[in-house]
């Protein structure tokens, strides 16, 4: 039933994008013929935003509902295209205490640094402090952190760059067999084909 | 999100400085190995020239370079993107769109190089030199550059988002306590001034000469590099004769 009503307010969502996505590309079409190129670029631009978030959303509804007993939190979803240096982000939380938090940002500025972390042996020896760790996720190659929150519990995150997306998985309170548990439930490659 | 995206701004200029330290690390340490490589050679003295390099392999002494290709087909793209929208694969739809925005912006670009001025108080444009440079989409990736000379003088215009400069830009016109102040009698080598009513900065470096940078509206930036310049007055004049609000229009900047 939930997730009836959850679709009920996706599907208009999409539709009134899909609208303003065929509205922009016919502003594109005229501007352009009438030789108005900046017109045609901001018209262009528009149509890019709502294709990113059209993404941004069908990504979202690749995720599972469930991390064990944490549950989605539907309220947190979040898909917000960006126009400047960062790309789309998307986020989602699950667990009462956002115990579980997913977030992919494009064209975000830590891949490039992630990336040579992730595949030149000598610099990862320098970067690495004992609390973080090269490790694939369905075939993707990514980095564990652990982090002491101080008050005796741990917490891991997993960054794995996508291109020039990175995918940010943090959870709370766990062990790094369960994050690494959780973060094979996400479908990864799925995810890629979408966002690259 | 906010915290993602202000954590996202505020890295990306660590991760950028410590990748450029990186790279300039490993730049300076070929640039050693060749200085070594090259004082070896000279000392030897009976080393004849090859065809090759001390691995034994060619080195490349011909080639045609790379042929400009056209940028593409925006009408193709749009089409394209339509037709990938309407069939679900929004993938191939934002890449048909990346394309014709990149394609729009090179024209943009090139309109933008043919109405500047085909001389500067003397100097010519050397059009060889025009670069048109779109690496993705939105103007943050868009580079405009046109140079001129004189003899040992030159001046690199750049227009668009030169991500060096922007940042240094922002903060001195920002942030209305930062001064730059002179001491032990020094001449500064910052300071704000106006070109055409616009704030600018002009900063000078005994190896680099005199560089003037204007903020064009929201997103862009107007890039002044005069090389052997006698005075700022000169860098000023220069900056004067170009047509900043036609530019800004052609940008779609406010």
């Amino acid at each position: 039933m939930k997730k009836l009503i959850i679709l009920a307010f996706i599907i208009p969502a999409i539709n009134s994008f899909s609208q303003d996505f065929t509205t922009d590309m016919a502003s594109a079409k005229t501007a352009y013929s009438s030789g108005k190129l900046e017109d045609a670029h901001f018209a262009l631009m528009q149509a890019m935003q709502e294709i990113d978030l059209i993404i941004g959303k069908e990504v979202l509804k690749l995720m599972p509902q469930k991390m064990d007993s944490n549950t989605v939190n539907t309220s947190d979803d979040n898909v917000t295209s960006n126009v400047g240096f960062i790309g789309t982000t998307i986020h989602r939380s699950w667990g009462t205490d956002k115990n579980v938090d997913l977030s992919i940002i494009g064209n975000s500025p830590l891949v490039a640094t992630l990336n040579a972390f992730l595949n030149t042996p000598v610099l990862g020896g320098m970067m690495s402090n004992g609390n973080n760790k090269i490790i694939k996720v369905q075939g993707y190659k990514g980095q564990l952190q652990k982090e002491d929150n101080g008050s005796g519990q741990t917490n891991y995150t997993i960054q794995i760059p996508l291109g020039n997306s990175l995918i940010t998985f943090a959870g709370k309170n766990c062990t790094d067999t369960q994050i690494m548990a959780w973060a094979n439930t996400m479908p990864l490659q799925q995810i890629a084909k979408l966002i690259q | 999100m906010k915290k993602i995206a202000v954590t996202g701004l505020c890295v990306c200029s660590l991760s950028f400085s410590s990748h450029a330290q990186l790279l300039k690390k490993l730049k300076d340490k070929v640039n050693d190995a060749m200085t070594d490589k090259t004082s070896q050679t000279t000392t030897q003295g009976t080393q004849t020239n090859t065809n090759s390099n001390s691995s034994g392999s060619p080195t490349n002494k011909t080639g045609g370079g790379l042929t400009n290709t056209t940028p593409p087909d925006v009408n193709q793209q749009i089409a394209d993107a339509e037709k990938s929208h309407a069939s679900g694969n929004y993938s191939d739809a934002r890449y048909s769109l990346q394309q014709a925005l990149m394609s729009i912006e090179v024209q943009i670009g090139r309109e933008i190089l043919q109405s500047l001025p085909a001389t500067v108080t003397g100097l010519q444009k050397d059009t060889l030199q025009n670069k048109v440079m779109s690496t993705a989409w939105g103007w943050n990736n868009l580079t405009i550059q046109s140079v001129y000379k004189k003899g040992d003088q030159q001046m690199t215009v750049t227009i668009g988002n030169n991500t060096f400069y922007s940042g240094f830009v922002a903060m001195y016109f920002n942030n209305a306590g930062y001064m730059q102040t002179s001491s032990n009698g020094k001449d500064e080598n910052v300071k704000q001034t106006k070109v055409k009513s616009y704030r600018a900065l002009i900063t000078y470096d005994d190896s680099k000469g005199y560089t003037l940078m204007v903020q064009l509206g929201q997103a862009s930036l107007i890039v002044w590099e005069c090389v052997n310049f006698a005075t700022e007055q000169d860098v000023m004049n220069a900056a004067n004769a170009f047509d900043i609000d036609g530019i800004k229009k052609m940008l779609g900047e406010q």
